[in-house]
């Protein structure tokens, strides 16, 4: 499946996100009567491939790219104004559009960005596919599962959901898990939680984090064929657990993330598992869930719990 | 208010661990024999009636926080997960009692499953 063709079939499922809160709002913009060496110095400073332009009421007028500074440079044009050399088919996408909209965008036009204007056609920012991307795993648990091109994003040290630094070593909490006892399935997540409980947190919370911790373990031990991690992490007014392994990858992510549906053998059924219930239960439990996954390389699932507010100490 | 020991008396059932627990109150009953049924569904304070006897259920019910486990149909229990149990001083139950039956002999008491009252 192409990359355009994954971003139509969630552009269904979030059909109610606007443009504009998904796009990236501080965008470089340029007026038509400045002169194409000083769009070419901007780009450079801030390390982008094109600009849209403007005229005198911030109105978008017009677009330059790379390919049109280096075709000044050919014609000896560089200090011509921009307007002169600008292309002034703009495609645009508007604040209010639907992400369905902006995804056919993507699919029509070959362009890699679109700007984001509002009613009196000013620019008020930039989406790129990133942004798509970047746009629904904020607002929403999402799965996402992985493609080849952005083999980058599993197993790195930055979490998939806020994109903050989480090492390894800095874990607060650690379990390797041992995926040839089935019979061990779970310790993990319940030493995770006594772990939690022994830090006075309140219960609620801690329940949520060892159901989610041991869907996920379990996970790993039926269905990975791999080895995998539990690890824990502490920030300010949140908790993170992240569970890692280096498995088969799941196979068909809308099945995986049916209720009911299971890939379990029957001796695994035998002894109370698989009843196709483990993503559903994360995303219950966890206030933020992303699943990573890719055939023969792994998958990681990263969730999020909220600390409540009153548990914060008062000073 | 019902207590573990009406339940106890109820179901004619043993105590095979978490004796102290026998006055806390259960505030509501549920039966289920998959795992991840029990991690969905329970809530704090809850009893669930199952046939399933391996240790991972006493680690998942320590997991979810609950009250206590009742092993219907007298089935025979693996002695780690007695032992398991008993480390943790959780509340697990024996009766003769079939799940059905078990069933419906709490729910003639009024207390109810996680899907009423919400």
């Amino acid at each position: 499946m192409s990359e355009n063709n994954k971003l139509a079939r969630y552009a269904a499922i979030f059909e109610d996100i606007k443009a504009g809160e998904i796009m990236s709002s501080n965008v470089v913009e340029i007026s038509a009567d400045k002169k194409i060496a000083h769009a070419k110095e901007l780009m450079k400073i801030k390390k982008i491939s094109g600009m849209p332009v403007v005229d005198e009421k911030k109105q978008l007028i017009g677009i330059i790219s790379i390919e049109d500074i280096i075709h000044a440079f050919e014609f000896n044009k560089i200090n011509d104004p921009i307007h002169r050399i600008m292309s002034t088919q703009v495609v645009t996408i508007h604040k209010d559009d639907s992400l369905a909209d902006v995804v056919d965008k993507f699919e029509n036009y070959k362009y890699g960005r679109f700007p984001v204007v509002d009613d009196d056609k000013r620019v008020c920012g930039i989406i790129s596919k990133e942004d798509i991307l970047h746009g629904i795993l904020e607002k929403f648990n999402l799965i996402y599962i992985h493609d080849q091109k952005r083999t980058s994003t599993l197993n790195t040290e930055y979490s998939a959901i806020t994109g903050e630094k989480l090492k390894v070593e800095e874990a607060e909490f650690h379990y390797q898990i041992d995926s040839s006892d089935i019979d061990a399935a779970g310790t993990g997540a319940a030493m995770l939680k006594q772990f939690l409980t022994g830090k006075n947190f309140h219960s609620d919370i801690v329940r949520r984090v060892g159901v989610a911790t041991y869907e996920a373990e379990t996970n790993v031990v039926i269905h990975s064929r791999g080895q995998g991690d539990i690890y824990f992490y502490q920030h300010e007014d949140r908790f993170i657990v992240r569970v890692v392994d280096n498995g088969i990858g799941i196979e068909d992510l809308d099945k995986a993330m049916k209720e009911g549906y299971s890939t379990a053998p029957d001796y695994i059924r035998e002894r109370g598992f698989g009843a196709g219930m483990g993503i559903a239960n994360m995303k219950r439990f966890a206030d933020k869930l992303v699943i990573i996954s890719e055939k023969k390389v792994g998958t990681q699932v990263e969730m999020i719990f909220y600390l409540p507010t009153q548990t914060w100490p008062l000073i | 208010m019902i207590k573990v020991r009406d339940i106890v008396a109820l179901l004619e059932a043993e105590v095979l661990s978490g004796e102290s627990k026998l006055d806390e109150e259960v505030k509501s009953v549920g039966a289920s024999d998959m795992i991840s049924d029990i991690l969905a569904l329970t809530q704090p304070g809850m009893m669930v009636l199952t046939g399933y006897t391996y240790p991972q259920v006493i680690r998942t019910a320590l997991v979810t926080d609950l009250l206590g486990l009742i092993v219907v149909r007298g089935k025979n229990i693996a002695p780690e997960t007695i032992a398991y149990a008993r480390e943790n001083n959780f509340l697990l139950l024996r009766t003769r009692s079939y799940l059905y039956s078990s069933c419906g002999k709490i729910y003639a008491t009024g207390l109810r499953g996680s899907d009423v009252g919400k």
